[in-house]
């Protein structure tokens, strides 16, 4: 006899969120969201569908519709608002955009990112100075001390692709070494990153390539990083991100740290990137960065910045006061 | 200082033991005779014992800051953690081993892979990837170099430290795959949020590397 019942087991990486998970979560996000109608953005509802195409940095989670074109779930949300913008709010700059919804990537079952997220997030586009950057950061503040979180609780380490790229670019190695050089730096791997410097010609850049693995004191991280900088693009971009850090650090205070080993996400970015840590959560509960470029796939030459957190990263460590 | 150091109960214990004590952590148990899984140490500090593979799951997943445990488990893992320091503990290498003369080729019997053992599957799948060889690897859990003396497998990938394992039972050492030694982890929300810390430690261990 055939078993006419359905799989009992929901996918790998998902989770059924019930009552009080369920009335957290959007809590959190509702509290997330007043913080970003207040600072004057808009919420976008972007579809769940998009073309494949689209999230070109990332595993979508894919299916071929009738007419055989390859649709994907939702797998970025700045890659839709980046499309939305270029096509249908070109008039309007600066544009401040805000979202909400799950995002499905294609992870590895088990590994400790989830295949499904829930994000809340903001994209400032236009504006391509220091200030729109500091006011992004200010903005991931608030939205963590708006679900209650204490701000001895929270780190945003703030670093620069741009510093990275040309660190790398200096050292001149093969793209096989180049991936090993990334891979030991985002490890702060030491050892590893010395050895693999070795073979590099340039003293200075095997120095700014230790540097990057290493952790810097923060009084002294951004003139280290100043007087190894491999080229003027390198050294202009940490003078902007230390008008940024100065500006912020107003805001921020010792919440703000400078690591300018840490790039980690997507191939996009272009200048600033950072990450948010919060107590109790084991890796990065969100983090943003400066995409001048993306929109331009587009049409669209406007520079952007945003950032995003995973909220279901953040509601099991909101204190109840906060996100009410 | 509130730490909770996670450590391999292999054969990195008693030098992580005396690294831990230069940097001021003094277990409240000797952890060679305790069995005690979780023992408090001098400020504040919490050890974890845990069996090796272990190590880097509980470091990923935040329950423990600090791990101190074999790269050949780290990368096995594939757990995304910090690897600060090399420690160069328990110094030896990961290696593809066979029966017979070291000169001798690598070859299946004709019509099949080459079988390969060990306590490594994943990382062996890995290293051997690019080698050019057509493997079957066998995960198995303990006396890895039996396998090639009894039939069930054609070579090991076996961590070798003198190679007198190996000799004994008439294997060579055919290929280094990776240098294993005892390296420092960390969480990566736990070197953000608890900085001070895990520097202090990090200073006090030195870099041996």
């Amino acid at each position: 006899m055939t078993d006419t019942r359905a799989p009992l087991e929901a996918p790998e990486g998902t989770r059924d969120l019930l009552f009080e998970d369920a009335r957290r979560l959007r809590s959190c996000e509702a509290a997330v969201g007043r913080v970003f109608g207040e600072a004057g953005y808009a919420e976008v509802v972007p579809p769940v569908i998009e073309r494949s195409e689209l999230f070109a940095e990332v595993a979508s989670l894919r299916a071929t519709d009738s007419t055989g074109r390859s649709l994907s779930l939702r797998a970025d949300f700045t890659d839709q608002i980046a499309r939305i913008a270029a096509t249908r709010i070109k008039g309007t700059t600066p544009l401040k955009l805000w979202y909400r919804g799950p995002v499905v990537r294609d992870v590895a079952p088990g590994r400790i990112a989830p295949r499904e997220r829930f994000q809340i997030g903001l994209e400032l586009i236009g504006d391509a100075s220091p200030n729109a950057d500091v006011e992004v950061l200010s903005l991931a503040a608030s939205a963590i001390e708006a679900v209650g979180i204490a701000a001895d609780d929270v780190r945003i380490s703030v670093g620069s692709t741009t510093y990275f790229a040309a660190v790398l670019a200096v050292a001149g190695t093969a793209p096989a070494i180049q991936a090993q050089l990334r891979d030991c730096i985002d490890r702060k791997d030491r050892a590893g990153t010395a050895r693999l410097a070795s073979s590099v010609a340039d003293a200075n850049a095997r120095d700014a390539l230790l540097f990057l693995a290493s952790a810097e004191p923060q009084t002294q991280a951004l003139s280290t990083a100043r007087s190894l900088a491999p080229d003027e693009a390198a050294a202009r971009a940490i003078d902007r991100l230390q008008a940024i850090v100065e500006a912020a650090r107003a805001r921020l205070g010792d919440r703000l740290e400078v690591d300018l080993g840490e790039v980690r996400g997507l191939g996009y970015y272009t200048g600033l990137v950072f990450n948010v840590y919060a107590s109790g959560a084991p890796g990065p509960i969100g983090g943003g960065g400066r995409y001048d470029r993306l929109l331009a796939r587009f049409g669209d030459e406007r520079p952007a910045v945003g950032f995003s957190l995973d909220l279901d990263a953040l509601a099991p460590l909101a204190r109840s006061e906060g996100g009410r | 200082m509130n730490l909770t150091i996670a450590l391999a109960k292999g054969r990195l214990l008693p030098e992580a033991v005396k690294l831990l004590a230069r940097a001021g952590v003094l277990p409240a148990e000797d952890l060679a005779k305790t069995r005690q899984l979780v023992v408090d140490a001098t400020d504040g500090a919490k050890l974890l014992i845990l069996k090796d593979p272990d190590v880097p799951v509980y470091v990923e997943r935040g329950v423990a800051d600090l791990g101190i445990v074999g790269v050949d488990h780290i990368r096995e893992s594939g757990c995304d953690v910090l690897e600060p320091l090399d420690l160069a503990l328990g110094r030896c290498r990961l290696s593809l081993c066979a029966p017979g003369p070291k000169e001798r080729p690598l070859e299946a019997l004709p019509g099949r892979a080459l079988r390969v053992a060990t306590k490594y599957p994943a990382l062996a799948t890995k290293l051997l990837a690019t080698k050019g060889l057509g493997i079957e690897v066998l995960r198995l859990q303990g006396s890895v170099e039996l396998a090639p003396v009894v039939g069930l497998a054609d070579a090991i990938v076996d961590l070798v430290e003198t190679g007198r394992t190996l000799a004994e039972n008439g294997l060579t050492e055919r290929e280094r795959l990776l240098d294993v030694s005892g390296r420092l982890i960390a969480n990566r929300a736990s070197w953000r949020l608890k900085m001070p810390a895990v520097q202090a430690l990090i200073a006090a261990f030195g870099d041996p590397s």
